[in-house]
């Protein structure tokens, strides 16, 4: 029944449908076999866009949970460049978005033409502005929370909190160690951007809330730290040193309670200051620790009974060592001492004969017990090892070297440590910064115990050497350390810095001081090191004073009370009444206060008292002493009484009574006078006092102090 | 059933052999595609592939040349069911294309069965206006046959299936005999002048009786980077997904963009990129395959068939088979205008499977009638 043209026609269309399905089959394999990858890449790269919901960033607390380091939302600027090009002002968008963000306007064009989904303008603008750019309402303009890291204590801990980048990334310090548990897991948004980068209505849009980051509580103190801070700024102030840092340590835990270098940074704008600031030189430069090292190896030798606290050393002002002459420190030799004496003296002869008498096995043993060389293991970035000298490489003149803290190298962390555990009854602990991880609403997630690593010396052999150390306070070397009150031992250190191409400077020293407190119970350990002090380098002189003011400062804030002996405390129960000695010859007036059991100061030459502080009447406790004001009756000459700690009252009565008079300043307690104490001047003279408020000033009337 | 055990034999096992193994493809890849919805589709889909193999058995035992005799009521219940829509009909995204069907049944696409009218109808007449298809005044009627049935179709509106009756009708013309040259001028030119009139509407603003997301279906064949939030997203998700796939596919529920539910109505007009895409190029090339068989065996019985009408149904049913698998997969490919039309026997839903059910029911009905003497 087909006809023949038909038949033709029917299979012309076979063919065309032939023709048509092999195009379709080429063109299938073009996009899977050929396209395939790329479209595969374009299909997660552009078409899907995940937006990152940053978790907040979990806040850094001090041991009692006041926060060093939070977290602040604020908001970004972004643009979906399509949207701008769509709403056809690209221009003016571009304008008014300079115009309050103070950016390029031919930047912002040029981003607002970008073929892509998305394109931060700004970030972490102020609130004033976001509420500007929100009135503005423009099209494809976009705002999102972001949270920005803010340090609210600014520069304090700053080397121990380190920063945070500006996508809440950890960039140094506990927020770089601890980077994991703060930064939370990120949320996500995920949106479906077609090729323009405008969002698919009707698709896909998936919220994944974020979870936020945990919060970490330190071992510091924020009002220890506050205390260093404020110690190491004035040390920094008047010594004009390059670097300087301290560190207090918990002997009983190895935590640390404090921890400060200078120069510091402010976190909250860390990208202001140069890299090298932001290194934690506590734990990351090493130095030769020089005489603070004599610590270790005195608490190494009585352990080893290579000395005992009485044995007798003659010191002729050096020591050879095979060919080598170590000197010691001073120009006076300190000829025949004990071994205490040595230690209060600082005395290289008497620790390099200890030393060699160690040997090296043992040296080498205490090296490593003390955990020199070794990364302490604490939860902070960058830590040094520190060099010691290769025990197979070691001469006896290393070993002597060593025995006077040069030739090794170490951090003020390690050397705090080793002290901390001389201390502790021998017990070296493991350094810890944080104390504990919460969850944001405070739940504990993980608590840091203590960590004791070995005991390195009995019991015995550390009280042996905190009273050692103790009386380097009270009568050697630390003298400028003594605290009133309190038992404190520390060990003084001044070490010549190595010159950078070996050898030691002759101009630049490192001062530093390393002890604890109080002496006998010990709690706390501290060193101070300063990097090339100008003027005065020596430990005791340079870093005793701030040790002291740190420790003193501490032990008050702990609440630790002042021991005083019982017969001290007995006498000062007794008080008597001050009698009246003006117009006495200062003979008969000495003889009057000593019986009823008080003590004389006499001020001036002349032999007639004048006045009397305290006046009479006064309650004093027994053994205090009185002031006395002399004068030559017929001399119209005058001594300028010392002021220093008078009220304006007490102090225009002595001035007046000398026949003085008295240009006050300010309010409190005498502290700075002029003409100076000791000066001779005519009787009507004027003398300038400046008063100010105990406490607030403790350091400027120790300063002024001869 | 006497019937029934002497005729299954006598089918065309290939032509059905090859739906067989496209409904298999089609189950489990929609049993993917609909995976976010709720597993009751595909519950449906396969109830709706027994009651249109219940359809092609009844057709089966009715001889299609009976339809002759009815070729006027058909051709008006054609139009009373295209009308009714346009009354009754429920719209769904701006369409008037379905009728909801009472007590819960779901709902019907009524165009989708009058192609089959329209098929059974023409072919009649064309068999009456044999010999005389040579000029352009001749060719009139037909196209007035067409048209009214058409424009209610437009009127929907429902452009996919419009074209498929200009398909079908180009196809029936050129075997009934028309003259080439014509049907060349007139449909060539009518392309190349429509694309030549949209050019002037978006260069001089001519007047377009097109909507924008429509015209933007077809200009999305040109520049992907047009609509790109609607008919380029289309494009591209659906070229990604394909791509995706590659050659071996990314296994049965593991295409990632069709599982993320990139595409629209991936389980109908798109259902071919999600195909590709967990089938990769051996899977989507097996489908093309066996759409070949299909036409092949189609045009066969066509060239088989006792009469010309028997031919002319033939080529009108392959002829929308054609037009739907060229359109579809070109569209998922970015080389067709995109219209929502179904992927024969593979796409979700009831009204398609029927509709193709019936028409291979027609093919096999002109097939097992070839030869005079088997009644």
């Amino acid at each position: 029944m087909v006809s023949i043209s038909m038949k033709k026609r029917i299979s012309f269309i076979f063919l065309m449908v032939a023709l048509f399905l092999s195009l379709l089959v080429v063109r299938l394999a073009w996009i899977q076999l050929i396209q395939g990858k790329e479209l595969q890449a374009k299909a997660i790269d552009s078409r899907l866009r995940n937006i990152d919901i940053k978790a907040k960033r979990g806040i850094i607390y001090d041991r009692n949970g006041s926060p060093l380091a939070i977290s602040v939302s604020t908001e970004s600027v972004y643009a979906v460049p399509s949207q701008v090009r769509s709403s056809g002002r690209v221009e003016e968008i571009a304008e008014k978005l300079a115009e309050v963000l103070e950016l390029d306007k031919d930047k912002l064009i040029e981003k607002m033409n970008k073929k892509i989904a998305f394109e931060w303008i700004k970030r972490r603008v102020p609130d004033e502005k976001i509420k500007q750019l929100k009135e503005l309402n423009l099209p494809g303009i976009n705002f999102v929370e972001e949270n920005q890291r803010y340090y609210p204590k600014g520069e304090l801990a700053a080397h121990i909190l380190g920063f945070a980048g500006i996508d809440n990334q950890g960039l140094n310090g506990i927020e770089l160690a601890y980077d994991k548990e703060l930064r939370g897991v990120s949320g996500k948004i995920m949106i479906e951007y077609d090729a323009a980068g405008r969002e698919i209505p009707n698709a896909m849009h998936q919220y994944i809330p974020p979870v936020d980051g945990h919060s970490i509580y330190l071992t510091i103190d924020e009002t220890i730290q506050y205390i260093v801070e404020r110690e190491i700024d004035q040390l920094m102030k008047e010594r004009q040193a390059k670097k300087a840092s301290i560190i207090v340590m918990d002997v009983k835990t190895g935590e640390i309670l404090a921890m400060a270098n200078r120069p510091t940074f402010d976190p909250n704008n860390y990208a202001d200051y140069a890299q090298e600031v932001w290194r934690n030189f506590a734990i990351s430069d090493a130095y030769e620790p020089g005489s603070t090292f004599k610590t270790v190896v005195t608490a190494a030798a009585i352990e080893e009974k290579v000395v005992k606290p009485t044995d007798r050393f003659y010191d002729p002002g050096y020591i050879k060592v095979g060919k080598e002459t170590i000197k010691c420190w001073t120009r006076n030799p300190h000829g025949s001492q004990s071994f205490v004496e040595g230690v209060q003296n600082s005395c290289n002869p008497v620790f390099v004969t200890v030393g060699l008498r160690l040997g090296q096995d043992l040296f080498y043993k205490y090296l490593n017990g003390f955990g020199f060389g070794q990364k302490t293991g604490i939860d902070l970035p960058g830590e040094a090892t520190g060099i010691i000298v290769n025990k197979s490489r070691a001469k006896e003149i290393d070993l002597a070297s060593m025995s006077i803290g040069q030739a090794n190298a170490v951090t003020p962390l390690q050397l705090v440590r080793a002290l901390a555990a001389v201390a502790n009854d021998g017990w070296l602990m493991k350094p810890q910064i944080v104390k504990e991880i919460r969850d944001l609403e405070g739940n504990l997630i993980k608590k840091i115990e203590p960590e004791p690593i070995n005991q390195i010396i009995s019991k015995e052999t550390s009280t042996q050497v905190r009273e050692i150390l103790e009386s380097v306070v009270s009568e050697g070397t630390g003298r400028n350390a003594q605290i009133e009150g309190y038992k404190v031992a520390g060990k003084t250190g001044t070490a010549q810095k190595i010159l950078p191409g070996g050898g030691y400077s002759t101009t630049e020293y490192i001062a530093s001081f390393a002890g604890f407190a109080p002496a006998d119970d010990p709690r706390i350990a501290v060193l101070v090191v300063v990097d090339s002090p100008k003027g005065i380098y020596y430990g005791g002189t340079v870093a005793a004073p701030v040790f002291r003011n740190i420790v003193l400062d501490t032990l008050r804030y702990l609440q630790i009370p002042p021991q005083v002996s019982s017969e001290d405390k007995k006498e000062k129960i007794e008080k008597v009444i001050v009698p009246d000695v003006k117009q006495e010859t200062v003979e008969n007036a000495e003889k009057k206060l000593k019986s009823v059991g008080l003590k004389a100061k006499i001020e001036g030459e002349g032999d007639l008292v004048i006045t009397q502080l305290p006046p009479v009447g006064t309650e004093l406790v027994k053994g205090s002493t009185v002031i006395l004001y002399t004068q030559d009756e017929e001399s119209d000459q005058v001594v300028i009484p010392d002021l220093k700690g008078t009220t304006i009252k007490e102090a225009h009565t002595i001035l007046t009574e000398l026949g003085l008079k008295m240009a006050p300043q300010g309010s409190g307690l005498a502290s700075l006078q002029d003409p100076a104490p000791g000066v001779r001047v005519m009787k009507g003279s004027t003398v300038r006092v400046q008063f100010t408020s105990p406490g607030k000033d403790d350091t400027i009337l120790e300063t002024i102090s001869p | 059933m006497d019937f029934y055990k002497k005729i299954l034999p006598k089918l065309d096992h290939t032509l059905l052999g090859a739906v067989a193994l496209i409904l298999v493809m089609s189950l489990f890849v929609l049993n993917s595609a609909t995976a976010h919805l709720s597993s009751s589709n595909l519950i449906k889909q396969i109830m709706w592939i027994f009651v249109s193999i219940g359809v092609f058995l009844i057709i089966l035992r009715i001889d299609y040349t009976i339809f002759t005799k009815y070729t006027r009521y058909l051709y008006l219940f054609n139009l009373l069911l295209l009308i009714s829509v346009l009354i009754f009909g429920s719209e769904i995204k701006g369409a008037k294309s379905w009728i909801q069907l009472p007590g819960g049944l779901g709902s019907i696409q009524p165009a989708e069965f009058s192609k089959i009218f329209l098929i059974l109808t023409f072919a009649h007449f064309l068999v009456k206006k044999q010999g005389e298809l040579n000029t352009f005044k001749d060719l009139i009627p037909a196209f007035v046959f067409v048209a009214i049935p058409l424009l209610l179709i437009l009127k929907q509106p429902d452009l996919g299936t419009g074209l498929v009756f200009i398909a079908v009708m180009v196809g029936m013309l050129f075997v009934a005999g028309a003259n080439p040259v014509i049907l060349v001028t007139l449909f060539g030119g009518g392309t190349i002048g429509a694309l030549f009139y949209i050019y002037g509407h978006l260069k001089f603003g001519w007047w377009l009786p097109l909507k924008t997301y429509q015209l933007n279906r077809i200009l999305v064949v040109f520049d992907s980077s047009i609509d790109p939030r609607g008919a380029g997203w289309n494009m591209w998700q659906s070229k990604i997904a394909i791509g995706n796939g590659g050659f071996f596919g990314k296994g049965l529920g593991g295409g990632t963009q069709s599982m993320g539910q990139f595409l629209p109505e991936q389980w109908t007009d798109f259902i071919f990129s999600v195909l590709a895409e967990e089938l990769g190029f051996i899977g989507a090339g097996l489908l093309l395959l066996l759409y070949l068989i299909l036409i092949y065996r189609g045009l066969r019985i066509s060239l088989l068939s006792k009469d010309l009408y028997g031919s002319l149904i033939a080529v009108g049913i392959v002829s929308m088979y054609l037009f739907h698998i060229i359109e579809n997969v070109g569209m998922a490919m970015g080389i067709m205008p995109i219209t929502g039309i179904p992927l024969p026997f593979v796409s979700y839903g009831g009204s398609s499977m029927l509709t193709n059910m019936s028409g291979l029911a027609l093919l096999c009905n002109i097939y097992v009638r070839r030869q005079k003497i088997l009644f």
